[in-house]
């Protein structure tokens, strides 16, 4: 691997006194130079903070960390200098032409011969004839593009991209992966994205940091984190009570989790595990079954016992329609 | 810093003037005290005598344009809590900015929108038949001094609003701090008339010394410097208070 962009060691962050929130509890990641590396994790869980240790915005409360080889609390500057930063609402001078936010880009990092590396940028995204016309005028994703380019403006090594994609269709989504694989390769810089998205960190990322409840879980590329889950997921929802006996006696199974009627059930072999649940519980009891084959998702929820996001609420079909019958009578 | 206070200072001052209504009242308020306030007394002050030898708009142009700059410290913190809220405040920090220089963005960019207003009340004035007689070194006496005081509340306002992200602070602190501050100087009235308490504040008041000095420049009367000094005074001390305060407690967001 290379030398590291970013060194976090035994970092932690409490809001407020001492029996504040303890956002981030003693977190250590190495961020090799020139990675993409992603933070996944659900919300609330200590990303977002992370990233503002890291920048500068938040102070640390025990522990340390560099980014480019200066330490982030005592080297501020230094570390400003050196990073972009594209936040998860796109954030720009709405009453500025592009070309103006990025004249005060290059004033902010107090940079003398900008204009040749602006004009570029602005042709890579494909923003060079809208260059004068107010941003307030852009789309969503024309505006996420230029929050790009002024992150890339200054030549950072390091750029943080925080949840970059939440709340975007999917043609800006699948528009925003290229070009943050395609910024990765052509201006060579370091991406630490943080994101709840699986696939996003899955398609995006060389390597992952799993983070729940402020503590990193689990680290590695998306493929190692998969085979680390050798088994398969099923989830299960009785209407009645269940002894978890039941299931764990059933030949397969690995461990069986639950919350009230709601079991998750780690099973070898799925194909293998259904006939045999079938036969030994009533079919009757069942108001939901699912089966999941190892994802970054499956990894997740045998690590936390959770997922990283809440299920949609109109995930069981029963239940949709009962509510549509409802709304008809 | 010089780059990014320039960066920041430029921003201010487009956003400000970019937007239509921002001029409109920028310009029209200070031209209602003339026209109303000043119609409404030019009558009782002539027969009061204790006015100058002049009408009541040339006695009351320096005070308005004085009291004006009180007012622009406002939208200086208005201009920094919409940057909190809008997470602007972290794209500038997530730069080599510094919040001293933020803050000296703010209070400069809320100065120089004061010292617009200041060619158009002198045109408003000059319909209402105010004269000039003013030196050229009277003239820069004058919107320098108001330029320091304006410094000095911008400074001020944003000191006080630096922890703050709620919208409606800045209103809330206008209120508290206008009102006394501007009927308790010579801004509008001579404070011979006040009871002794209210001449006490309007003694320490640098609306008071702004008032006096632009007096004594378009009336014609003694003019004392010292007026001009005590402004520097005043605007240094509160940069110096802004500073520190925003480096400590300028909240990000």
């Amino acid at each position: 691997m290379s030398a590291p962009a970013i060194v976090v060691n035994n970092l932690s962050k409490r809001y407020g006194n001492a029996h504040g929130v303890l956002a981030l509890d003693r977190v250590t990641l190495s961020i090799g130079a020139g990675t993409v590396f992603g933070l996944m994790g659900p919300n609330g869980a200590g990303k977002t903070t992370l990233i503002k240790v890291l920048t500068g915005i938040s102070d640390i409360t025990s522990g340390t960390a560099s980014v480019a080889g200066f330490e982030v609390q005592k080297e501020s500057l230094q570390v400003r200098a050196r990073i972009g930063w594209v936040a998860a609402e796109v954030i720009l001078d709405d009453d500025f032409s592009a070309w103006e936010n990025l004249w005060l880009q290059a004033r902010l990092q107090d940079l003398k011969d900008w204009e040749e590396r602006a004009t570029h940028l602005l042709q890579y995204f494909g923003l060079a004839d809208r260059k004068d016309d107010k941003v307030s005028h852009f789309s969503t994703g024309m505006r996420k593009k230029l929050e790009i380019a002024l992150a890339l403006l200054h030549q950072p090594l390091v750029i943080f991209m925080d949840e970059p994609t939440i709340g975007l269709d999917v043609a800006t989504r699948r528009m925003l992966w290229d070009i943050v694989t395609g910024i990765h390769k052509e201006f060579g810089v370091t991406v630490l994205l943080t994101t709840h998205y699986i696939e996003e960190a899955d398609a995006l990322c060389d390597r992952i940091a799993i983070i729940d409840e402020g503590r990193i879980i689990a680290e590695g590329t998306p493929s190692e984190l998969k085979s680390r889950v050798r088994a398969d997921i099923v989830q299960l929802e009785t209407s009645q009570p269940l002894e978890a006996t039941v299931l764990s006696r059933i030949p397969g199974v690995q461990e069986v989790r639950s919350q009230g009627n709601e079991w998750v059930i780690q099973v070898t072999a799925s194909d293998e595990f259904l006939p045999r649940l079938f036969a030994s519980v009533n079919t009757e009891a069942i108001r939901r079954i699912s089966v999941e084959k190892p994802s970054l998702e499956t990894v997740f929820l045998q690590l936390t016992g959770h997922r990283i996001a809440p299920e949609e609420p109109m995930h069981d079909i029963r239940k949709f329609y009962a509510q549509m019958r409802r709304a008809r009578s | 810093m010089r780059s990014q206070l320039w960066g920041l200072y430029v921003r201010e001052v487009l956003r400000t003037f970019r937007n239509p209504f921002v001029i409109l009242i920028t310009l029209v308020q200070p031209f209602m005290w003339l026209a109303f306030f000043g119609s409404s007394f030019n009558n009782l002050a002539a027969a009061s005598g204790k006015f100058g030898a002049g009408s009541y708009f040339g006695y009351l142009l320096p005070g308005v344009l004085s009291t004006s700059m009180l007012s622009v410290g406002m939208f200086g913190s208005m201009s920094t809590i919409q940057d909190k809220r809008f997470g602007f405040m972290k794209r500038i920090l997530i730069t080599p900015t510094s919040k001293e220089t933020i803050f000296l963005s703010k209070a400069l960019g809320s100065a120089t929108r004061g010292l617009v207003q200041v060619p158009v009340m002198i045109a408003a004035a000059v319909v209402f038949g105010v004269a000039f007689p003013l030196t050229p070194l009277e003239w820069v006496g004058w919107v320098f001094g108001l330029l320091l005081l304006a410094i000095g509340f911008s400074s001020l306002f944003l000191a006080i609003t630096a922890p703050s992200t709620d919208w409606q602070t800045p209103g809330v602190v206008s209120n508290f701090i206008t009102m006394p501050l501007m009927f308790a100087s010579a801004s509008l009235f001579p404070s011979t008339f006040f009871p002794s308490w209210m001449q006490a504040i309007s003694g320490v008041n640098p609306i008071t010394f702004s008032a006096t000095l632009g007096r004594s420049f378009l009336l014609g009367t003694s003019v004392d410097w010292w007026n001009l000094g005590y402004l520097a005074i005043f605007a240094g001390a509160m940069l110096s208070l802004g500073y520190i305060v925003s480096a400590r407690w300028l909240k990000v967001e």
